[in-house]
């Protein structure tokens, strides 16, 4: 039981996990950049593609893991002057929305990563086939996916309301001036 | 006519989904599918813009920008800054708000975004303020408003996104012929031109606090300034003053790029926050990681689907036919710089300043050029604009903070801002109207 | 019909000319039916993605500098190795004789898209603001600046020194604020890009040639009729014809205006041949292999009239 524990909150914060190291990774990497440019005078020339491959992946699986925090920003306001259960329902509606083009877009990585993508591609320091690297859309978009309807299960028939981090920081303001609490 | 057809089915779909609540970069995405599919084009493009328009060196000041200004503030570095512009608070009429608008400008000049800096700021000096007496709502207004100084003084995440947006945009030929040669845009260009508009902000902001103050009766101490404060200020905050000069000497002298700035910004304050000052806990380095990544990602997300927007706008030449029409009403160069801040700040009421940015670069450029603006000079522009976005309702990142930290209503502190609202309107006017109080600095520089 | 051309480079250069020309006679051709309209500045994505986006058929066509072609059709690369091409001529024989035709035939078969023309761009002078060099010796207090191309970087290495990849949108501050010393591109660039207002000392290398490609979707082409066709190919012809004669004009006319702007031109020492021993006999060993043996490289060389390796 309690390894199974363990591994859902792994699973559940994947993204996490891999965000994180990746964003350590391409920092210490580029500072060691600048370090060997400044004081040994000697460019790497992989680093700088191989950290903004790095980056890129650590971008979508970023996005993905915003959509499980429900961070993406919309414009609610509007729903302030309609009945509560107006909002609800648009928001319901526009995640599926979310979700037909999240698959749209699975459908459209997969096929260009898998059959049209030029075989010789490859990325011009590294060497790795551009085909690997493009890999993380249809992976992020998939898991940003399961995201969305993870929020909206946990949020329409649960009925436990996950709210983005930011105004969870606000209400944290409000409860105690603890100041260390950050907000960006 | 195929044009408007299209601009009705694209911006039509655009603002229908953000009504009806669905996140920006879905509205953009899904409106730029429906019109991909309308115009019968291949909609596999996105997936190479998805990826492109993410991978660029340049973007990846904005994950170490972010990464540097949570870090600043869990090593104590943002702390020790707001004390000192406090302890210059003393006796004048309105010093202490003085001394949050002085803070926001110091933390402005650590970190590069809004929220940030109001939340830093806010912290401290809100009920440092309420102690001095100080209505809520106007100490909560007061610090929204000086907060957008934090996206106007370098460095600025808004001025990184405009940099990317413009740098492949180039004045079309019949402007050059005009005008003569465009500089070009670079994102340090942009932090060097900031930052006089930056301290003309603060000053519309000072002398409105000082009008304020002095109708609402908020005297200083009586004790007058205390030199032993100031001087502790100073010493305990040495190494956060150093801060700012770390990333902005580092840009200004050309010796890193924006990116290398941050990066040394926070092995820098790793430094200082784990052996001089001692207090960068592990968990708060995982916490400020974590943070960066769903802001990072959630931004980035926005500009892979307004790039495939711009693209579509580009590609039916509708930024041309904007600037032809609005050029067709007048060609007065102020008239027309009044009618582009008018719409920057109404777009600054509802939407993400990031977003706008990415969204609004590619049509607004384009006039700029065609009217021989300087591309450095509309940008800062466009950054103080939406800057003034973040204490206006209904979406103002900066009050949603401000309430937060006071417990006083949207409403009310909304109400309170106007006049500061107003005052930095003013200022934008200026920084237009005479762009060399914008580009004198970075000539100087050399640049 | 109005075909999308997405152009890398901004307006005024070698690419916009060949562009340009080739709208003008595509119109005469098809008398005003079809014309072209160039997105410039590569408004329509990186150079390496119009490849792609001209393969799937997405985009119509593309002009594009010759190395972003060859991580899609690496045969292509022979074009890109140093001293492979040593003079204008060189470049012609190469490209519109029958190496070109098998270079063309190799693209459509590995990336989908055909080219029908090309931008001629002249040599990568190398500039630097510090002294004189003629000599592969001269180089070793210049810091270079190039772009992130392994065949340029382990030139530089050939010659002695370790260069430094940079973005492009970086390198004039760079030049400026001195964290680099030189960098090298053709004339044409380097007037466009008024290097000389940071750049003093010219060095009239020859070790690489810029040919900029136009190519077409293959599945755009095969959609049109057999005169329009024949019409498009008409044009890119017409279009790299001119192209020759403009660097022609161009070069000469801009090295007297910047020899007049106060850069000292010169040219490398002993008729460039130790420059060429080093490159050749370090760099192209590397690079037989990735664009296809040894047998493309001596194919290439024989068109030359050159000594086969
Ligand atoms: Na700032
Ligand atoms: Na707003």
């Amino acid at each position: 039981m309690a390894k199974a524990t363990v591994l859902f909150r792994i699973l559940g914060n994947i993204e996490s996990y891999i965000c994180r190291t990746l964003l350590s990774v391409f920092v210490i990497l580029l500072f060691l950049q600048i370090i060997s440019r400044e004081l040994f005078q000697h460019s790497l020339s992989w680093t700088e593609e191989l950290s903004t491959y790095m980056f890129v992946w650590f971008v979508f699986f970023g996005a993905s893991y915003a959509a499980k925090l429900s961070a993406h920003n919309r414009v609610t306001f509007q729903f302030k002057l309609l009945p509560p259960k107006v909002g609800v329902v648009m928001e319901a509606i526009s995640d599926l929305i979310w979700v037909c083009f999240n698959c749209y877009f699975v459908y459209l990585s997969y096929d260009f990563v898998f059959h049209k993508m030029n075989l010789f591609w490859k990325s011009q320091t590294l060497g790795v086939p551009m085909k690997y690297i493009y890999l993380i859309l249809p992976i992020a978009f998939s898991l940003m996916t399961i995201r969305i309807l993870q929020v909206n299960y946990y949020k329409l028939i649960k009925g436990i309301d996950i709210r983005d981090p930011e105004s969870l920081e606000v209400e944290k303001l409000m409860d105690s001036d603890n100041q260390n609490s950050k907000s960006v | 006519m195929v044009e408007s057809s299209i601009v009705l089915i694209l911006f039509g779909s655009f603002i229908g989904l953000l009504l009806m609540g669905a996140p920006i970069t879905v509205a953009l995405g899904v409106s730029a599918l429906v019109s991909f599919l309308y115009l019968d084009e291949n909609p596999i493009k996105f997936v190479q813009i998805a990826f492109t328009s993410v991978g660029s060196f340049p973007l990846m000041a904005l994950p170490a920008f972010i990464l540097a200004g949570a870090l600043m503030e869990a090593a104590g570095i943002s702390r020790r800054l707001v004390h000192l512009a406090e302890s210059f608070a003393g006796p004048v009429t309105g010093g202490i708000s003085a001394a949050a608008v002085l803070a926001c400008m110091f933390f402005g000049a650590i970190s590069g975004s809004g929220p940030a800096t109001t939340a830093a700021v806010g912290m401290l000096m809100i009920p440092a303020m309420i102690k001095r007496g100080y209505d809520k709502g106007y100490a909560s207004a007061i610090t929204a408003s000086a907060g957008s100084l934090g996206i106007i003084i370098p460095p600025s995440i808004p001025m990184v996104i405009f940099g990317i947006s413009a740098i492949g945009m180039v004045a079309p030929p019949e402007a050059i012929a005009k005008f003569g040669e465009f500089q070009t845009v670079s994102i340090p260009k942009l932090f060097i031109a900031g930052f006089a508009p930056g301290l003309i902000i603060a000053t519309t902001l000072l002398i409105m606090n000082y009008v304020s103050c002095k109708k609402r009766g908020y005297h200083g101490t009586s004790d007058g300034w205390s030199s032993d404060q100031i001087l502790k200020a100073f010493k305990e905050g040495f190494w956060s003053i150093l801060a700012p000069l770390v990333i902005l000497g580092g840009i200004y002298t050309g010796f890193f790029t924006p990116t290398e700035s941050a990066i040394v910004a926070i092995f820098y304050t790793l430094f200082v926050g784990v052996f001089i000052h001692k207090e960068l806990k592990l968990e708060s380095i995982f916490h400020s990681l974590e943070t960066t990544t769903w802001l990072s990602g959630r931004v980035l997300l926005i500009l892979f689907t307004a790039t495939v927007f711009g693209r579509l706008l580009v590609e039916n030449q509708i930024p041309a036919i904007v600037a032809e029409s609005m050029l067709s009403i007048t060609d007065n160069l102020y008239l027309i710089w009044t009618m582009i801040i008018a719409f920057l700040l109404f777009v600054g009421m509802f939407m993400e300043t990031l977003a706008a940015i990415m969204i609004l670069t590619p049509v607004l450029l384009p006039i700029a050029y065609s009217l021989g603006i300087d591309p450095v000079h509309f940008g800062i522009v466009v950054v103080c604009c939406l800057g003034i976005g973040f204490q206006t309702p209904p979406l103002g990142e900066n009050l949603f903070i401000a309430s937060g930290i006071s417990g006083t209503s949207i409403e009310e502190i909304s109400l309170r801002a106007l006049p500061f609202a107003f005052a930095s309107i003013v200022g934008v006017f200026i920084i237009a109207f005479f762009p060399d109080l914008t580009l004198f600095l970075p000539r100087l520089l050399g640049y | 019909k109005t075909f999308k051309v997405a152009v890398g480079d901004a307006a005024g250069g070698t690419q916009h000319e060949l562009g340009k020309k080739f709208n003008e006679v595509l119109m005469e051709k098809t008398g005003g039916k079809h014309d072209a309209k160039l997105f410039m500045n590569g408004q329509l994505g990186s150079e390496q993605d119009t490849v792609n986006d001209a393969a799937i058929g997405t985009l119509d066509f593309s002009i594009l500098a010759i190395n972003n072609v060859t991580p899609f059709s690496p045969s292509v690369g022979a074009l890109t190795l140093p001293y492979m091409i040593q003079s204008l001529d060189d470049a012609i024989t190469l490209t519109q004789g029958p190496v070109g035709e098998q270079l063309v035939e190799n693209t459509l078969r590995d990336a989908g898209v055909r080219i029908i023309g090309w931008a001629y761009s002249g040599f990568r002078v190398l500039t630097n603001s510090k002294h004189p060099v003629t000599t592969p010796a001269d180089l070793k207090d210049v810091v270079v600046r190039v772009p992130k191309n392994e065949i340029m970087i382990d030139t530089y290495k050939a010659w002695g020194i370790n260069a430094t990849p940079m973005a492009w949108s970086e390198t004039f501050t760079a030049l400026q604020q001195g964290v680099v010393d030189g960098q090298d591109n053709p004339y044409i660039t380097v007037y466009a890009m008024k290097f000389d207002e940071v750049q003093k000392y010219v060095t009239n290398l020859r070790y690489l040639f810029s040919i900029e490609p136009l190519i077409v979707s293959e599945s755009v082409f095969q959609d049109q009729s057999a005169e329009d066709q024949a019409a498009i190919l008409e044009a890119g012809k017409a279009a790299t014809a001119h192209s020759a004669q403009f660097l022609r004009d161009q070069e000469s006319k801009i090295k007297a205006e910047l020899t007049e702007k106060g850069m000292v031109i010169a040219d490398p020492a002993d008729n460039e041949k130790e420059w060429i021993d080093l490159a050749t006999s370090k760099v192209w060993p590397k690079y037989v292999d990735s664009i296809g043996g040894k047998d493309v490289l001596n194919n290439v060389l024989k068109s030359l009239g050159r000594d086969e390796i």
